[in-house]
């Protein structure tokens, strides 16, 4: 009975959701990149399904193509998409969130915290303690 | 004539189709109206007739050039594939050819007026046809002036011109002796003055037309 | 390979009795939107029919779509869509007399597109042009030129007079356009808002000179309005690239159109928040900052 009272006009599309507003005080290619993080993290958009091409999102959103492309170099850096030079761009293997460059990220930090470690005196059971403290730290937040 | 051109001129005569149409009507009445017989009907009628071409040409040129400009539909106009030459080119053809066709009728409706009717002196036909030559002429002096004018105020004294010629040339022309004496004449007299206005009358017409391409030339701005 | 340019204007100047354009120079690569901001009387639509060939220059080039303008511009102008806020259409036809008219020049006509418009813009074909409200002139006039897909799009205050459906609607066919990356767009619009939503560059001129033109997301990164707290007795940091400075007791705001993490660091502890700026604020920033430093 609802459904014949409500006609409510549904669109079904992969990006009608995402919606950038001037208003916010945030600039326009950072609300891109939160909406797509956040259909990538709750996995609409799962790892290896193709992104709109720049200009076809950035027609869709009526958003200029440099804001659009920024945001998904921005993404790419991040690790959280891939791109393929010819073929459009990806979302990103591994939960997502983490990519090829994050895994670079994590050796080097590992081994920074190694050298002062050592500079500090501490064993290497000393450092793994270290971490797993850090490790419950973060999780406390 | 590219396809742009042509369908350009034809906008030009849609424009103005009521103004064409009316103007062939009131002109023909008035040209029976002139044949009904009285000297005052004839009067009239011939009066209306003039006035009906003369005022229609002016109307055809303040519409179709001024009023385009005017009205900014200019704008649209210049949108389109042309350059600033064919414009002007297309213009002063199509407005042209717009005046011509009411002209050539009422033309040739006064020259049948004049021939068939019997009690009309046909001796009156070679003024008769160097008037309507002057109007033709007359009426390309106020276009080619339209197309140049930036001012409104200008176009409006070339009509005061324009007006006043009319008048000068039935004051200056028709007592000429090569014409007035034979006003009367059962048959036509086509002297030598008879052929040298209308040589003035086709010279005056060339170079009024010629005089676009030159001052054209010259200018480079559209607006 | 680079793609020919669609606009090309080098160092162009036209001098009228009460106003002169000077040394303007600004280029449209394909596949872009360049929104062109200006205070009335600044010289954009001298600029724009300049452009379109409707004047030539006094100085410098104009070259649209490769070609000189406006020698060419009968060939330009096939491809060039261009809509004026003061173009008017012919009083005495229908709008389905200017769309078969149009269509009959144009071979790039889509006519399954125009009737998708119509609907989109809300207009009857039937519908005499002298009956249009002006809302909806300007739509009809944005419908011709839309629906012959043409490469470049040259428009003069698309946008004015049109309610914030109509402007949606328009913004979204303008957007439309872009997914061709051979077309291009070139617009002029005191609404500063859709301007910096849509464009990719953006060119600001003032009282017929150049103030500034870059890319969208590089002038909205460069522009920071900086609030400071200086205790009393402090002297003020002498600032590269302070384009304003308001003191008004311990407080002082800066604008800077060069902002850098470096800046920041320079200017200490003091800095109570630094605010990104709208198009809005850099375009009148801007303005009164040349202004200023032109003398004029």
């Amino acid at each position: 009975m609802f459904d014949s009272e409500l006609s409510i006009h549904c669109i079904h599309s992969m990006y009608s959701g995402i919606n950038i507003s001037q208003t916010d005080a945030r600039p326009m290619y950072l609300q891109i990149m939160e909406q797509i993080r956040a259909r990538i993290a709750v996995g609409d958009w799962p790892s290896g399904r193709e992104l709109p091409s720049i200009r076809a999102l950035a027609a869709a959103l009526s958003v200029s193509v440099i804001t659009v492309k920024r945001a998904y170099l921005d993404l790419e850096s991040e690790g959280v998409i891939v791109t393929r030079h010819g073929k459009g761009s990806f979302v990103a293997d591994v939960n997502g969130l983490a990519g090829e460059l994050q895994e670079e990220k994590l050796e080097e930090h590992l081994a920074a915290a190694a050298g002062t470690g050592r500079q500090l005196g501490l064993t290497p059971e000393d450092l793994a303690e270290r971490l797993r403290r850090a490790i419950r730290n973060l999780d406390k937040k | 004539m590219n396809s742009l051109t042509y369908k350009l001129i034809a906008k030009d005569f849609h424009q103005h189709r009521l103004l064409i149409a009316g103007t062939i009507a009131i002109g023909l009445i008035s040209l029976l109206v002139a044949g009904a017989g009285t000297l005052m009907l004839f009067n009239i009628g011939m009066l209306c007739w003039l006035t009906a071409i003369a005022a229609y040409g002016c109307v055809l040129a303040m519409l179709s050039i001024s009023g385009e400009r005017k009205e900014r539909a200019l704008l649209f106009v210049l949108s389109l594939p042309l350059g600033y030459r064919d414009y002007v080119r297309l213009k002063l053809f199509g407005v042209m050819l717009c005046f011509l066709a009411p002209w050539a009728i009422l033309t040739a409706g006064a020259v049948v007026l004049v021939l068939a009717k019997p009690g009309m002196a046909d001796g009156i036909l070679p003024f008769a046809i160097l008037l309507c030559g002057f109007l033709l002429t007359n009426f390309s002096m106020v276009l080619s002036c339209a197309l140049f004018a930036r001012s409104e105020g200008f176009i409006t004294l070339v009509i005061i011109v324009h007006n006043i010629a009319i008048s000068l040339f039935i004051f200056l022309v028709g007592p000429i002796p090569a014409f007035r004496d034979h006003l009367q004449d059962a048959s036509p007299t086509w002297g030598p003055e008879f052929w040298i206005v209308l040589a003035v009358e086709a010279a005056t017409l060339f170079v009024i037309f010629s005089l676009p391409y030159f001052v054209v030339a010259r200018r480079r701005d559209f607006i | 390979m680079t793609a020919t340019k669609h606009i090309e204007m080098h160092a162009v100047r036209k001098a009228f009795r009460f106003f002169t354009l000077e040394d303007l120079s600004l280029d449209l690569a394909p596949g872009q939107i360049m929104g062109f901001v200006g205070p009335n009387g600044a010289g954009k639509s001298t600029s724009i029919r300049l452009m379109m060939g409707l004047l030539a220059p006094d100085a410098g080039e104009v070259r649209v779509l490769g070609h000189a303008m406006p020698e060419n511009q009968a060939l330009a102008k096939r491809d060039i869509g261009f809509v004026s806020d003061d173009m008017r259409l012919f009083g005495h036809a229908t709008l389905g007399w200017h769309m078969q008219f149009v269509a009959s020049i144009y071979p790039g006509w889509d006519a399954q597109y125009a009737k998708a418009l119509i609907k989109r813009f809300n207009l009857r074909a039937e519908q005499n042009v002298s009956g249009l409200s002006s809302g909806e002139h300007t739509k009809a006039v944005l419908l011709l030129a839309l629906a012959r897909r043409p490469r470049l799009l040259i428009l003069d205050e698309p946008t004015s007079g049109l309610d914030p459906v109509a402007r949606h609607e328009v913004l979204n066919e303008l957007m439309d356009v872009l997914r061709d990356d051979d077309r291009s767009i070139l617009f002029s619009s005191h609404n500063t808002v859709d301007v910096e939503r849509i464009s990719d560059c953006i060119t600001f001129i003032d009282r017929g000179r150049l103030v500034d033109s870059s890319d969208k997301e590089d002038f909205l990164e460069r522009w920071r309005r900086i609030y400071m707290q200086v205790p009393p007795g402090t002297a003020l940091p002498d600032l590269p690239h302070l384009v304003s400075r308001v003191v008004d007791g311990q407080f002082v705001t800066l604008t800077t159109d060069r902002f850098s993490p470096d800046l920041l660091a320079f200017l200490g502890a003091n800095v109570r928040e630094v605010h990104r700026m709208s198009l809005e604020e850099i375009f009148v920033a801007s303005v009164f900052h040349h202004r200023e430093v032109a003398g004029l």
